[in-house]
């Protein structure tokens, strides 16, 4: 059997008509008209990712304002080339995404995981070929806090994040809420390469490197959280 | 089915708080999407339940609408959604999935026994749920490639990847129900 064949079957098949209740559509209808009012569109993808972008950007500088640029004193001027443009480039390209994720039908370059695992291994790349002193001493004891510092800065970016993308719908939230950690997280891994002195390639691979999967992870988790509670509670408000 | 340029009107007169607009176009998606539901194996009740809930959150979500955008992904991609959250929230209770299962083998076995074409639910019942849900938006919505990708949040090179395997399984089930080539003419 061709595929010329197929379709036409198919295409029998779907001429067939099906109807649905008048009286659910009068009634739909009418629950749609009872609140209807004009709303205002949401602005284009380009602005929202600027606003994402210049968010990650706003709280990774005043961050290590806050701290001190101890981090990029240390760094040269070619480690510098490196790290802040990549860097730029991975915000901007999760702050594309997260701001598809909020609407439903927006065209998907890649899927959110794939996306995080990608960003990672850049950053490590990046690392790996920059840094050559693979000394690890004292290596929980100073990593442990450079991650907390990284993660602490992460949480207003997403909180800032979501006010931004919160008129938006996630017809995925756990996906929605994976991008928006991992963009969280690169604003922290931002600040930490402003502020971190420390220029350990274990130090810097480990510690910085992991605060955009442990963001990610953590905005997947609530995403999740929020669709669980969005989906019962939909079902109570449904129109009868 | 519609010209796209008519939905987008419509979506954008909806927007700006158009009464006509909306009932129209609940009207004229509510069939397509119901079918959708009701592909996925939904019954009809719980189709009718999947629409409303559908259109609830259409009503919520229709400032994330740009115009110039197609229109049939946005619309999909919701309905999408509703679907999956179903599909999770029913699959916990394996007692009414099995009874739902059974409603639509039952529902499939005449026509497929009448040799004539079956109905498109039927048809489609062999399939995996992802490849259902490409082959009835690219064949009854007549949505394009792109706009499938978009819907269901995958590249085109996938939903290409799903709609071959669904042919090659459709294929074998219409060739076992002698509705092979040369029979084509006696198609309803």
């Amino acid at each position: 059997m061709r595929d010329k064949e197929i379709d036409e079957i198919l295409k029998q098949a779907a001429q067939a008509p099906h109807n649905v209740d008048p009286a659910l559509l009068d009634r739909i209808g009418k629950s749609i008209g009872s609140s209807l009012r004009p709303v205002r569109p949401l602005p284009p993808a380009w602005e929202l990712a600027g606003g994402l972008f210049l968010i990650c950007a706003g709280v990774a500088l005043a961050g290590a304002a806050r701290a001190g640029f101890f981090g990029i004193q240390a760094l040269s001027v070619l480690e510098r080339a490196a790290i802040f443009p990549t860097l730029a480039i991975l915000i901007w390209l999760g702050a594309t995404t997260a701001a598809g994720e909020m609407i439903p039908g927006s065209r998907r370059r890649a899927a959110p995981s794939t996306l995080l695992a990608a960003g990672c291994l850049v950053l490590l790349v990046v690392f790996a070929g920059l840094f050559r002193d693979y000394r690890t001493e004292h290596f929980v004891s100073l990593g442990a806090p450079c991650l907390a510092a990284g993660l602490l800065h992460a949480i207003p970016a997403a909180l800032a994040i979501w006010l931004v993308l919160r008129r938006g719908l996630a017809v995925n939230p756990a996906a929605a809420g994976l991008m928006v950690g991992a963009l969280a997280g690169l604003a922290g891994v931002s600040m930490l390469e402003l502020h971190c002195a420390n220029l350990e390639a274990p130090h810097v691979m480990v510690w910085h490197t992991a605060v955009v999967p442990v963001s990610a992870a953590a905005g997947a988790l609530l995403g999740w959280a929020a669709r669980s509670r969005a989906g019962s509670g939909a079902r109570q408000r449904q129109v009868r | 089915m519609y010209p796209n340029s008519d939905l987008e009107m419509l979506m954008a007169r909806y927007q700006q708080g158009d009464f006509t607009a909306a009932t129209a176009l609940v009207h004229r998606l509510s069939p397509q999407l119901h079918r959708f539901f009701v592909v996925q194996f939904a019954s009809r009740e719980d189709a009718d339940d999947l629409l409303q809930e559908t259109w609830l959150r259409i009503h919520e979500a229709r400032h994330t609408y740009r115009a110039g955008e197609p229109v049939l992904p946005w619309f999909y991609a919701i309905a999408r959604h509703i679907r999956v959250d179903h599909y999770r929230r029913a699959s916990r209770t394996v007692a009414r999935e099995q009874r739902l299962r059974e409603a639509h083998e039952a529902a499939a076995a005449p026509a497929a026994e009448s040799g004539g074409t079956p109905d498109l639910e039927a048809l489609l019942a062999s399939l995996p749920e992802s490849q259902r849900e490409v082959i009835e938006m690219l064949k009854v919505a007549g949505m394009s490639l792109e706009e499938v990708a978009r819907a269901t949040s995958s590249s085109v090179g996938s939903v290409k990847q799903k709609a071959h395997r669904a042919y090659e399984r459709l294929r074998e089930r219409l060739s076992g129900m002698g509705l092979g080539k040369g029979r084509t003419g006696e198609l309803r």
